[in-house]
């Protein structure tokens, strides 16, 4: 019953199959299953508590599945932390970005994981040239240039800070990316900048999970939506063959 | 002149003990004075206690040590609370506050407890008069300071050739046997014409800033020929400024009060002089005071004890030494 | 992240050159202040005077001398304070550190040659002083206690185990090797200040050009980022409690080593003149922002000030007001040029 966008020769590169997930007394997933092609963008639509954020984090590592599995290229996986399912290329971008403000795009692409050189054959320092030129390379296949690559994030838009959030994600070589409300935050000329980031990173082939509340948006962008409802699976629907009044019809139930 | 008063009465408290402790004998009665140090961890006041025990030990009167670690009326309260609970025949103080402390003492007072204040008083130190409420103490029994600022300014003087720019290094306005040392030294050295006094340096009992100051202060007088130290960290801190500017035995530096470490200082020449305190004088006295007392003798309301004044010559000698304080 | 959903404000870093120079200006604010400092001195002592201040090499070495224990806390504070932390504990550990020392150096002594005592008595005294650094880091990382209130309690505790190792009173050192390095002079250049200059440059190097100084910067940003970067903030949190109580260690070991006797109130007086200077040079208490060359200025700010006031014979109280005014004008242009949206790094 799986619509799909894509081709159905090419494996699913994430594919969720029948997870559930509790807390205490509360089932917050049941029994949700959906996947997720190569350079394609999954819109995952809902109700706040529908179970949208669950989803996210079950597929990123934050939290474990009590149910069901998850297979990433053809693979069952398990990842028992954050780090896990971004070493496999699973990049979550939240809605506060979790950039630090204070450092240079370059410092914050490769925050935690910082190249060194040796300066006098021996005394370790951080290669910021490297870092600089790294970053200028990300952005501008993000379509975004800067001239001050040691200016801190801090300094720039909105919808900049979400391109150095997203360059950090594709830097890390992320075949999936998930993010959290990413136009929420925005004013309109922002929201479309964003939009075309996203369609930008499909055309390099990745796969994206978008949530969002603006109906508009996803209608933009995304190729299939996913409706989730009280942990459910409310419906799933190509974009090409619905609009927004079923869409709003499938998160209200009814 | 007012320390020959104060040297009088103490004569007198000895004279009359010796006649009390006839009497004590007489009435047969062991009694029970304490001894309420400012702090319990410090010499000054470990070697009060010495003078203390041996006054009771010569009266046969039990003396009881209690106090706090740290110099703080709020620790020394309850001390004295619990001590009052246990109605010794009197009490012997140093009150860590001259205000804070009244209100606990009156309950001693209350309690029909003589109270007798060592080292620091309460109120104005003026008791007996009548006035304030702080009067009930019936002694002060301390080093008279402002007699230690002039023994301090005549012994500078002397090593200087009574020539030359001085000045205090004192802790922080407001203390008031610091102030007395001060204005004693200051008293003093206007005794000597070829002596100019410059402006005190306030440390905040930092020694790192009174040795800066010194090195400043020397920066803008080349012809500073003494520092006064008006308590440990100040001497020290200008000590190390002299040392620091290479004017060790050029500029002099006295110091106030003669821990164990001040040996050594003499002896490196870092410190000139140090002038000695005798806090067992305080501890003697204020137990003579108390069995005067309590055998019906009248005691004085005020005895300032005396100083020695130490240097590298002197130290060693065991009559000089014996102003040590205990480790 | 409501600050940043005006975009036209802050469209473009670059488009104002003057916006740019203020933000650079309020950068090295600390330094401006310590050039006028040093001009109003020397005018004052050319006029008055007729002598010079500041290329009096005795004034310069005095200063220094004066700089060398509030810096040697300020440094380790730069890094808590870039974290978003605050370490109270600083001048007690100092004071604990010289205590130790100083026993330690007696100690010894009474076996060892005196060079070899003195080593002991320095390698004790900097690694009795990382026990409560380490205490702090467990208690402000593990156990989520407040930085200002673990500290705080810190405070106390080094504080009283000072006081009963001292017995209340100095504890005197006799070792001339020890003398030596707290008073020597190598090439003309004071020993301590020699040492402090080059724990200054380690320090620099390790805030600037590491990864521990990256992630300290980044942890004082955005924690939830640092963690979400696969920095393991907990031990990060650790270690700048361990490099803060080192640096109060060295503080007071050469303390110690200056005053030849540790004192338990050492550092008493210095931790406000430590985080002051931490201030001055540019970092904000809230964390993110701060360098080293930054403290060292706002530490020779302090020292110039109090040491000038002397030498120009001013009322003594005047130098608090002084060093007041000059935090508050520094948090003042601190606040401005955040507006400015100002480059904090």
């Amino acid at each position: 019953m799986s619509v799909q966008s894509q081709p159905q020769s090419q494996e699913p590169i994430l594919d969720v199959r029948s997870v559930s997930k509790r807390f205490g007394g509360v089932e917050a997933l049941k029994d949700v299953s959906m996947s997720l092609y190569p350079g394609e963008v999954v819109a995952l639509a809902g109700d706040n508590g529908a179970g949208k954020s669950t989803l996210i984090k079950t597929i990123s590592g934050v939290h474990g599945a009590d149910g069901g599995e998850i297979r990433f290229a053809g693979e069952a996986v398990h990842f028992a932390s954050p780090e896990a399912a971004r070493a496999h290329g699973i990049e979550t971008i939240y809605q506060d970005l979790a950039l630090a403000d204070n450092l240079s795009i370059g410092a914050n692409i490769f925050l935690g994981r910082e190249p060194m050189k040796r300066v006098l054959g021996f005394i370790p320092v951080l290669d910021r040239p490297a870092m600089a030129k790294a970053a200028k390379e990300t952005m501008a296949r993000l379509d975004f240039h800067v001239n001050r690559l040691d200016a801190p994030v801090g300094r720039f838009s909105g919808g900049q800070r979400q391109a150095v959030a997203i360059g950090r994600a594709i830097y890390w070589n992320a075949r999936v990316l998930i993010m959290d409300e990413p136009t929420a935050a925005l004013g309109v000329p922002e929201q479309r900048k964003v939009v075309s980031l996203i369609q930008n990173l499909k055309a390099q082939g990745r796969a994206i999970i978008f949530i969002s509340h603006n109906l508009q948006d996803i209608f933009a962008v995304a190729d299939r939506i996913v409706v989730l409802r009280r942990g459910t699976l409310a419906g799933e629907r190509k974009i090409s063959e619905t609009n927004p009044d079923e869409i709003v019809k499938l998160m209200v139930g009814g | 002149m007012k320390k020959v008063a104060k040297a009088l009465a103490a004569l007198a408290v000895g004279v009359s003990v010796l006649a009390g402790t006839v009497a004590a004998q007489a009435q047969d009665k062991k009694f029970t004075i304490a001894l309420i140090p400012g702090l319990t961890t410090d010499g000054f006041y470990i070697t009060m206690r010495r003078g203390a025990e041996a006054a009771a030990k010569a009266v046969g009167a039990e003396l009881v040590f209690q106090g706090a670690p740290e110099f703080n009326p709020v620790l020394q309260v309850p001390v004295l609370d619990a001590i009052i609970a246990r109605k010794p025949d009197a009490i012997l103080i140093a009150p860590t506050d001259k205000v804070q402390l009244v209100e606990p003492l009156k309950k001693a007072h209350a309690a029909g407890i003589p109270v007798i204040t060592v080292d620091t008083f309460i109120g104005t130190g003026n008791y007996q008069t009548g006035a304030g409420d702080a009067d009930f103490p019936l002694s002060y029994i301390a080093s008279d300071n402002v007699l230690g600022g002039r023994m301090a300014a005549r012994a500078l003087a002397k090593a200087i050739g009574e020539k030359g720019k001085v000045y205090v290094s004192n802790v922080k306005p407001g203390i008031s046997t610091t102030d007395q040392r001060e204005e004693g030294f200051k008293a003093e050295m206007k005794n000597f014409p070829g002596i100019e006094v410059l402006e005190t340096q306030f440390n905040d009992n930092d020694s790192n800033k009174a040795a800066s100051q010194m090195q400043s202060v020397f920066a803008r007088n080349s012809d500073l020929a003494g520092v006064f130290g008006a308590n440990l960290f100040s001497a020290l801190g200008a000590a190390n400024g002299v040392q620091q500017a290479g004017q060790t035995g050029k500029v002099r530096v006295v110091a106030f009060d003669a821990p164990p470490s001040i040996v050594d200082n003499l002896k490196t020449g870092l410190v000139d002089i140090a002038i000695a305190q005798h806090p067992a004088e305080i501890g003697f006295f204020g137990v003579m005071s108390a069995f005067a007392h309590l055998t019906g003798q009248s005691i004085p309301t005020a005895i300032g004890t005396g100083f020695t004044v130490m240097d590298k010559d002197n130290v060693a000698k065991p009559e000089i030494a014996q102003f040590i304080y205990t480790d | 992240m409501s600050a940043h959903t005006s975009t036209e404000s802050r469209a473009d870093p670059t488009q104002s050159r003057s916006r740019q120079l203020i933000v650079r200006i309020a950068a090295l604010r600390a330094w401006l202040f310590l050039a006028l400092l040093l001009i109003f001195f020397e005018t004052w002592s050319r006029v008055s005077y007729g002598q010079t201040f500041l290329f009096s090499s005795y004034n310069a070495q005095s200063i220094a001398i004066f700089a060398v224990a509030p810096l040697l806390l300020a440094l380790g504070s730069t890094f808590v304070i870039i974290s978003g932390g605050i370490d109270l504990s600083v001048g007690f550990i100092m004071g604990l550190a010289a205590v130790i020392a100083a026993h330690a150096t007696n100690l010894a002594g009474q076996s060892l040659p005196p060079f070899a005592a003195m080593l002991v008595g320095i390698t004790a005294g900097l690694v009795v002083a990382l026990g409560p650094g380490f205490v702090n880091g467990v208690l402000i990382s593990k156990l989520k206690v407040p930085p200002f209130i673990g500290t705080l309690g810190m405070f106390g505790v080094a504080r009283g185990v000072a006081f009963l190792l001292a017995g209340g009173t100095t504890v005197p050192v006799s070792n001339s090797w020890f003398a030596a390095l707290g008073n020597g002079r190598v090439f003309g250049f004071p020993i301590i200040v020699i040492i402090t200059v080059l724990f200054v440059l380690l320090m620099h190097y390790v805030l600037s050009q590491t990864r521990f100084g990256q992630h300290t910067y980044a942890i004082g940003a955005n924690e939830q980022a640092a963690i979400r970067s696969g920095i393991n903030v907990p031990r990060h949190i650790r270690r700048l409690y361990l490099l803060s109580a080192l640096c109060a260690g060295l503080g007071g070991v050469l303390y110690a080593a200056r005053f030849t006797a540790g004192a338990a109130q050492a550092g008493e007086p210095l931790l406000l003149d430590s985080i002051a200077a931490v201030v001055i040079g540019g970092a904000s208490l809230f964390g993110g922002s701060g360098t080293i060359l930054g403290t060292v200025a706002g530490a020779l700010v302090i020292a110039v000030i109090q040491y000038g006031l002397v030498f120009i014979n001013v009322e003594p109280f005047w130098q608090f007001v002084a060093v007041g005014v000059v935090i508050i004008i520094s948090v003042l242009v601190d606040q401005t040029q955040r507006k400015l949206g100002g480059d904090r790094q």
